[in-house]
């Protein structure tokens, strides 16, 4: 693609998610989610195939309906609020759209079943971004309106995504689908705490964003998307293959590590308002998503795997060099001694 | 001896699927061999059977045209017809599939440990050891669209192949839209999963197709089709050519799937796409461009394998200009 047009593409993108996070104006935020995603979608088909095309497809036909509905939710606020500002949505149909709205874009349960596939069918590069940076502008709105949302509903969706996140991606060999079933467990995670201590969502945010990122940067270092081609790089690269452990049991939630910040807040938080049957349950099946990672973990960095003739391929070509990949290791793997400083969050 | 043979899924006899033995071993490098090796010992003729074989063979050679209805079952077998048991059966078959597919998810990929799946190098997804092998394939030739060409699968002899025979007729369809007619063709089945639920193969980890054959010594076509959810990629396909040699020995073809080349309605596109392996859907193995002639081939297995020498990703726009020459030269 011409430098110069992915760089007004990618901007949009920015200025798109930028305008949702900073605008007061209903209709604002609507306009900004409908750049982000028309912007995206020359992103996600940069490397372009059937597949690629596919992938965008799906993305685009979830995120207008989404759209859609976030539309029908702030034209019902309007009728009973009569103004478009942000604020707490009074009328119980608005809110119940609206989250049903959110929770599509961001692939929490049931809306999650676009998520591996379009992950899947994108390369790691836009991966990257449709599992992070597109996860801001919905999350942003979801915080503010957080008074408003309904408690069981959004209880249902956490829970279930959480379940979902971790049954789903308990047989995955494909990097990027196990990642997107990561992501719909996170995300459920962060829901969960929405109402009780929204600061914590942001924190979880913060948390998954940076590991998410460290991670698809060592599959973008090492050319992998499935397990086998994973298992294969302590051939090439040893050192990747060790920080490809800790940060995969970072985020699995294992202390000493970063991935353990979140989820001990998040049980706290919750425990504190007298729920105690919740945490247990996202406590248990977190460990699914643990074990998936455990196993991934197995295969490339605690055991050798045996390397055929094809992964001379990876040594025709030359070692990408990613200039944010250390801070970002540091960062996803020992933040856990700053959890005092959280304080500063509120 | 008329022939079952089905092109729709519509029956009410229900076959359990047989797990593949050989996918439950490890390290399939060796145990491939020893599989391929143990599949030439004959085993015994059953008494009863040979004559019915003898016939077989008779009316095969003295096949007149003649137009054969799709739905003659062969008089062995006689369907049972209950609704009710249908339903039970059905429902039964569907649930324990299901309960199958959570208890498999524990154990691992395709219900197989993690390791096994990471070091398996080659794996047979279709034998034809048995008629039920057979319902795993639909056979179609242009009849569909009005033409003359029939085509028939059956085991073959021993029950250890199966056969593909039929006529190919280049008779176009009167119907004032078809100019050219003329093909027969097996494809496999969708792979369906509880309350047929689509599922699709996911071969990640081989590069090459690996099929052992007996021809009739003209040109197949091997296409592969992805799993398609959008309808604009109803029409896409990947294809090769198998050229058969005939003869009365079995003839081990080996396609790479880098060889594969892209094509969408028929025509091959200048743009030409890696095969993704993680999501096929069908094999289709069709024959064409011939006048009023005999086709025959005979199917010992399909698998996937991944030698050590094959590591092209893709097939290269030459490639596919090349084998556009052959065609164009090749006597149909």
């Amino acid at each position: 693609m011409n430098p110069l047009i992915f760089t007004t593409i990618l901007m949009t993108v920015l200025l798109g998610t930028m305008i949702v996070m900073m605008s007061s104006h209903w209709l604002m935020i609507w306009i900004g989610f409908e750049m982000n995603l028309l912007a995206i979608i020359p992103i996600l088909m940069k490397k372009y195939n059937p597949r690629t095309m596919e992938a965008s497809t799906k993305y685009f036909l979830t995120q207008a309906t989404a759209s859609m509905l976030l539309m029908m939710a702030i034209i019902i606020n309007l009728m009973h609020s009569g103004q478009w500002t942000i604020m707490k949505v009074f009328n119980p149909t608005a809110s119940i759209i609206m989250t049903s709205a959110l929770a599509m874009k961001l692939g929490l349960t049931p809306f999650h079943f676009w998520v591996p596939e379009v992950t899947q069918g994108i390369s790691l590069t836009s991966g990257l971004i449709l599992l992070t940076w597109q996860k801001l502008a919905p999350m942003s709105i979801l915080y503010q309106i957080s008074p408003s949302i309904n408690l069981n509903i959004l209880l249902t969706m956490a829970v279930l995504s959480i379940l979902v996140g971790g049954w789903g991606g308990l047989n995955q060999t494909q990097l990027r689908k196990i990642m997107a079933y990561s992501s719909i467990a996170h995300m459920g995670w962060m829901t969960a705490v929405l109402a009780y201590n929204p600061t914590l969502t942001m924190l979880n945010m913060l948390i998954y964003i940076m590991m998410t990122l460290t991670m698809f940067m060592l599959f973008i270092h090492s050319s992998s998307t499935t397990t086998l081609s994973l298992s294969h790089t302590w051939n090439k690269t040893p050192l990747t293959t060790t920080l490809i452990l800790i940060t995969l049991l970072s985020m699995g939630g294992l202390p000493p590590l970063s991935g353990f910040m979140p989820k001990w807040m998040i049980i706290q938080e919750l425990t504190k308002n007298s729920s105690i049957i919740l945490p247990t349950l996202m406590a248990i099946m977190a460990l699914l998503n643990l074990y998936f990672y455990m196993r991934l973990t197995y295969s490339t960095s605690l055991t050798m795997f045996p390397s055929t003739n094809n992964m001379k391929m990876k040594w025709q070509f030359e070692t990408k060099r990613i200039t944010l990949l250390p801070p970002l290791i540091v960062m996803s793997s020992l933040l856990l001694p700053l959890t005092p400083m959280l304080s500063i969050l509120d | 001896m008329a022939l079952v043979h089905k092109l729709l899924n519509g029956t009410c006899i229900l076959r359990k699927c047989p797990k593949p033995s050989v996918a439950s071993y490890p390290f399939l490098g060796t145990r491939f061999a020893d599989y391929c090796s143990s599949s030439l010992q004959k085993p015994a003729p059953v008494p009863g059977k040979a004559s019915s074989q003898r016939k077989t063979e008779g009316d095969l050679q003295g096949h007149h045209q003649r137009d054969v209805a799709l739905d003659i079952t062969c008089p062995e077998e006689k369907p049972e017809v209950s609704f009710d048991k249908a339903i039970k059966d059905e429902l039964k078959n569907h649930f324990w599939r299901l309960k199958d597919d959570i208890v498999n998810r524990w154990i691992g990929p395709e219900g197989r440990p993690l390791h096994e799946v990471l070091l398996e190098q080659a794996r047979v997804v279709w034998k034809f050891r048995g008629k039920e092998d057979l319902d795993k394939w639909i056979v179609t030739s242009d009849k569909t669209i009005g033409g003359r060409s029939e085509a028939f699968l059956k085991m073959g002899k021993n029950n250890q192949s199966a056969l593909l025979y039929g006529t190919l007729s280049s008779d176009t369809p009167q119907d004032g839209e078809s100019s050219r007619s003329g093909y027969c063709a097996m494809i496999s089945r969708i792979p369906r999963g509880p309350f047929e639920r689509k599922r699709s193969y996911d071969w990640s980890q081989f590069n090459t197709l690996y099929l052992r054959v007996r021809g009739d010594g003209r040109p197949w076509m091997v296409n592969i089709r992805e799993d398609t959810d959008i309808i604009q990629r109803k029409n896409q396909m990947y294809s090769y050519f198998m050229f058969t040699r005939g003869g009365p020995y079995w003839q081990d073809v080996k396609i790479p799937f880098s060889k594969f080349f892209f094509s969408n309605q028929g025509r091959i596109r200048d743009a030409q796409y890696q095969l993704l392996l993680d999501k096929f859907w069908r094999l289709g193995s069709p024959r064409s461009r011939c006048l009023h002639i005999w086709c025959l081939v005979s199917v010992h297995f399909l698998a996937c394998s991944q030698p050590p020498s094959c590591c092209i990703l893709m097939a290269e726009r030459e490639q596919v200009l090349v084998f556009l020459l052959i065609k164009a030269l090749i006597p149909s």
